[in-house]
């Protein structure tokens, strides 16, 4: 009777708890978009430069630069991180390697994401002279995902049951062949949802590229990893250090973008994980 | 090949075996010799060390991280543990099938073809595939269907898949290891018959927690319990005379 009450009050509890964050979500939401309203015109989207007056200005090269850094990151940070996790899962036969490299991505993930702006400057704008490029910034956010790209990479390989591994080690297939043909592909589904959810967040991050030198003002639209810094966070946070009034909005306009991008980019990876995990079935 | 009166020669062989799992003793000091051509069951309580020893003879429980294994197993002579020696052809000598279905999830015929792919030899691989599945007979069922999900197959036959996912590569012996735990009686029924078929073509190791099984089907018996081989002889002796009180009180403890 007893614990059925307390079960009842933890439910409830639970539930409000639920309810309130929901609400402060839409809440953010709301606000956002009427801040965001008088600024969210297809040109402001489109604008090829970003502009030291409201108007005109727009996230056109936020946006560009957001998407390369994001592909720059995802370029480094997957094939890393799942090589990884295949290593420490598969591979490292003396438990002592597998744990000092988990220890090591431990600490990795306890770094904030302005220090790995620190280190990033220190490391690829100054001493790979990568200078504040948009290539510099992919490479810093790439460490930031590392961590979070091999944990969730390892959780998915553990979710392939013991049993099949088993089986197709005692049918004479090799460590490569086990995890090319069996892990790899098991594992897909939720390696492609887990990694984008790991890389939404990436890029969402505006410390450490503001540490490695982000531009606010730019008059063209980024071409190549080699150019100037910019992205939709940077930008966010340029914007709402300016007093104009006009500049919130922009702010908002921007803010409304990025979470547009972070929200598709999880989405693709749901929608593209459940149909890797029908297609194997 | 020798089969003279003093006993056949022995395929599998364990030297003073012992295996223990992160320091935990799963195997101690056990020396067994399996003869060619003959089914031999491991009996014993749960945890007594069927499995292990099994997955010994294929070098299986070096996949578990803290595994650590002495003693000395033969193959033919050969020690699989000794350097030059490679898993993967000792595994594909010494089969395996596991305790429940574990196919993969994809259809039936890459489900037989695995290990046959896996070594490259595909150059028959739809005889070797309708060998296998004729052997265990499915072949007459599933022959239009190849291309079925293998999970979509009812259990008992699942598990005949995975003999047949076993029996393609042509292996010298096979590990059963509590083939039909997850079966019902039924099923049981065809899977021992089954295994019935495949004596001495086939070297067999069994390991069952089914009394019965084991009397039914074997030709010897070795008794394991703690991870010790307590006794092993050939089966009537076991079951009707056996020499450990041990045995005895695991023998006449299901019947009571
Ligand atoms: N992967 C493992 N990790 C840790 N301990 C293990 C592992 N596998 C087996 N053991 C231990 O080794 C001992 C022998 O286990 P084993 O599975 O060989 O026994 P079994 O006779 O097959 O038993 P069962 O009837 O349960 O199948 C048990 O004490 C078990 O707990
Ligand atoms: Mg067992």
């Amino acid at each position: 009777m007893r614990a059925a009450r307390d079960r009842d009050w933890l439910g409830g509890l639970s539930g409000a708890a639920a309810v309130l964050s929901g609400g402060a979500f839409l809440t953010l939401m709301g606000f956002l978009l009427i801040d965001a309203l008088p600024a969210l015109q297809l040109d402001f989207l489109l604008s090829p430069s970003t502009s030291r007056l409201p108007d005109g200005t727009g996230i056109g090269p936020a946006v560009v630069g957001s998407a390369w850094i994001l592909l720059i990151a995802a370029a480094l940070a997957l094939p890393v991180g799942i090589g990884t996790a295949v290593y420490l899962e598969e591979y490292a036969r003396r438990r002592r390697t597998a744990t000092a490299v988990g220890r090591a991505l431990d600490g990795l993930a306890a770094v904030p994401p302005v220090v790995h702006g620190v280190v990033g400057l220190a490391v690829f704008v100054r001493a790979l002279g990568m200078g504040a490029t948009i290539l510099a910034g992919g490479c810093t956010l790439a460490t930031l995902a590392l961590p979070a790209v091999v944990s969730t990479a390892r959780e998915a390989l553990r979710s392939v049951s013991p049993e099949v591994r088993l089986a197709a080690y005692s049918l004479g297939a090799t460590k490569w062949q086990v995890v090319r043909r069996e892990l790899l592909p098991t594992a897909a589904p939720s390696l492609v949802a887990g990694s984008c959810l790991t890389l939404s967040r990436a890029i969402g991050e505006a410390a450490p590229l503001l540490v490695l030198g982000a531009v606010s003002f730019i008059t063209f639209v980024p071409a190549a990893p080699g150019d100037p810094l910019v992205s939709l966070p940077t930008q966010v946070f340029a914007w709402t250090t300016r007093a104009h009034a006009d500049f919130a909005a922009l702010a908002a306009a921007a803010s409304v973008a990025l979470l547009a991008a972070m929200v598709g980019l999880r989405l693709a990876g749901a929608v593209l994980g459940r149909a890797l995990q029908r297609s194997a079935r | 090949m020798n089969r003279s009166a003093s006993g056949r020669s022995p395929v599998l062989v364990a030297e003073d075996l012992s295996v223990s799992f992160a320091g935990k003793v799963a195997l101690e000091g056990v020396s067994l010799a399996i003869p060619r051509g003959c089914l031999t069951a491991l009996i014993g309580p749960e945890g007594g060390g069927k499995s292990t020893l099994l997955r010994s003879f294929n070098r299986l429980n070096e996949l578990t991280p803290g595994a650590v294994t002495a003693g000395i197993v033969r193959l033919n002579g050969v020690d699989i543990h000794q350097g030059g020696v490679d898993a993967a052809t000792v595994r594909r000598k010494v089969g395996m099938v596991f305790p429940e279905a574990t196919l993969f999830p994809r259809s039936i015929f890459d489900n037989v073809a695995f290990g046959l792919r896996a070594s490259g030899q595909v150059e028959e691989l739809h005889n070797r595939i309708e060998e296998a599945l004729t052997t265990v007979g499915l072949w007459s069922g599933i022959a239009d269907t190849l291309d079925a999900r293998a999970l979509s197959l009812a259990p008992g036959d699942r598990q005949r898949l995975c003999f047949a996912r076993t029996l393609a590569l042509r292996p010298e012996v096979l590990l059963l290891d509590e083939p039909t735990t997850a079966l019902d009686s039924a099923a049981t029924a065809r899977i021992e018959s089954l295994v019935h078929g495949l004596k001495g073509d086939y070297t067999i190791v069994l390991a069952t927690s089914g009394r019965r099984q084991a009397a039914r089907l074997s030709e010897l018996t070795a008794y394991l319990e703690g991870g010790e081989l307590v006794e092993h002889g050939p089966t009537e002796t076991i079951f009707t005379n056996p020499r450990d009180a041990r045995t005895e009180s695991y023998l006449t403890g299901r019947f009571r």
